[in-house]
């Protein structure tokens, strides 16, 4: 009980000290989509959850797989995909930012080492409160489309 | 009595019928296949690892060309992946049946023996194709297909490629028979191939 007790204080102690968009911004269903050996490029995709009630933005990720990091979208115009790198992606106060393909996404631009499967890329994701986190992701063949996130009809 | 019974009957089957309205969303996702009318397609010459690649020397087969380039991080991989997935669910009768074209639109960039690699990643059956950028700008033409490379605002050399995310059907004459959408999922992409596959 008193460790339960310590515990307890310990992690209010750390929410005290480092809270932030960092803390309150929840990733699920992270991955790297596995590209080909010779692909320059590949995305990473994952739903950021905002646990708290202070809107949050993604404005940085970082990665060491790849000489460049950035943050994506598609727009879809007229079956025309056209890619744009965008300043930051809104995780709103008990909301979320749906990373996934044909949409927004983490961009690894430039790799260093082709990735392969299973491998666990280090993602460090910074928001607009200078807090930052890293989430280690790993790297997924993808079978089809829709895989392997079930995610995206919301 | 009978009277109240009927009464019970059909309330509950107009609430049924009003609870369906209400709550019952169907799928109401547009068809994959463009309903626009089709650009004009037609044959073409490209050159491949292993050499030239005439679309109409394809014995009989279906095709689909998909339009893209190897440094697309998304589009490309998805429209790739899925269509691998949907020849997987065909027979490998209906599969030999069938050819696959990826033909860059980024040939300043992708090498034939680069595409090669690249493709193979997804089914060693796709054939990368590529030529020089005036081949390449007027079969984009004839396919309705748009692209356009955008300078990268930032330090790095990469730049990207708008393009159509469209997959197109191809007859065993070069007539272009149908256009699939970027999205088309596996089962829909195996039944759109059989479709034509079996259309005489």
């Amino acid at each position: 009980m008193k460790r339960l007790s310590f515990l307890f204080a310990a992690l209010s102690l750390s929410t005290a000290a480092f809270a932030g968009a960092a803390d309150d911004v929840v990733v699920h269903e992270p991955y790297v989509r596995l590209a080909p050996p010779n692909a320059q490029a590949t995305g990473a995709f994952m739903v950021l959850r905002n646990t708290g009630s202070k809107d949050a933005k993604l404005v940085k990720a970082d990665n060491p797989a790849s000489r460049l990091t950035e943050l994506h979208t598609h727009i879809n115009d007229k079956g025309v995909m056209r890619m744009r790198q965008v300043p930051a992606i809104d995780v709103p106060a008990k909301g979320e930012a749906v990373l996934q393909p044909g949409g927004l996404h983490v961009m690894l631009i430039d790799m260093k080492a082709p990735l392969s499967e299973g491998q666990v890329v280090p993602i460090t994701l910074t928001f607009d409160d200078g807090s930052s986190k890293q989430v280690d992701v790993k790297v997924v063949k993808m079978m089809s489309a829709a895989m392997p996130m079930k995610h995206g009809q919301h | 009595m009978s009277e109240r019974l009927l009464i019970i009957v059909v309330a509950v089957l107009a609430s049924l019928v009003i609870g369906l309205g209400l709550f019952w969303h169907p799928d109401t996702a547009p068809t994959p296949v463009a309903v626009s009318p089709l650009p004009p397609g037609g044959d073409f010459t490209l050159q491949s690892a292993d050499g030239p690649v005439t679309l109409g020397n394809s014995r009989g087969k279906l095709s689909l060309l998909y339009f893209g380039y190897t440094y697309c991080p998304d589009i490309c991989p998805t429209t790739l992946t899925a269509l691998t997935a949907g020849m997987v669910l065909l027979t490998p009768e209906e599969r030999a049946r069938l050819a696959v074209f990826f033909i860059s639109v980024d040939p300043q960039r992708d090498t034939v023996d680069h595409l090669k690699t690249y493709v193979e990643f997804f089914d060693p059956g796709i054939v990368g194709v590529t030529g020089n950028p005036a081949e390449i700008a007027e079969l984009a033409t004839r396919y309705g297909v748009f692209y356009k490379a955008q300078p990268a605002e930032m330090a790095g050399a990469a730049y990207v490629v708008d393009h159509s995310a469209e997959t197109f059907i191809v007859g065993p004459d070069t007539r272009l028979l149908a256009r699939m959408a970027h999205g088309t999922p596996p089962d829909q992409v195996a039944a759109l191939i059989r479709q034509y596959l079996n259309q005489p």
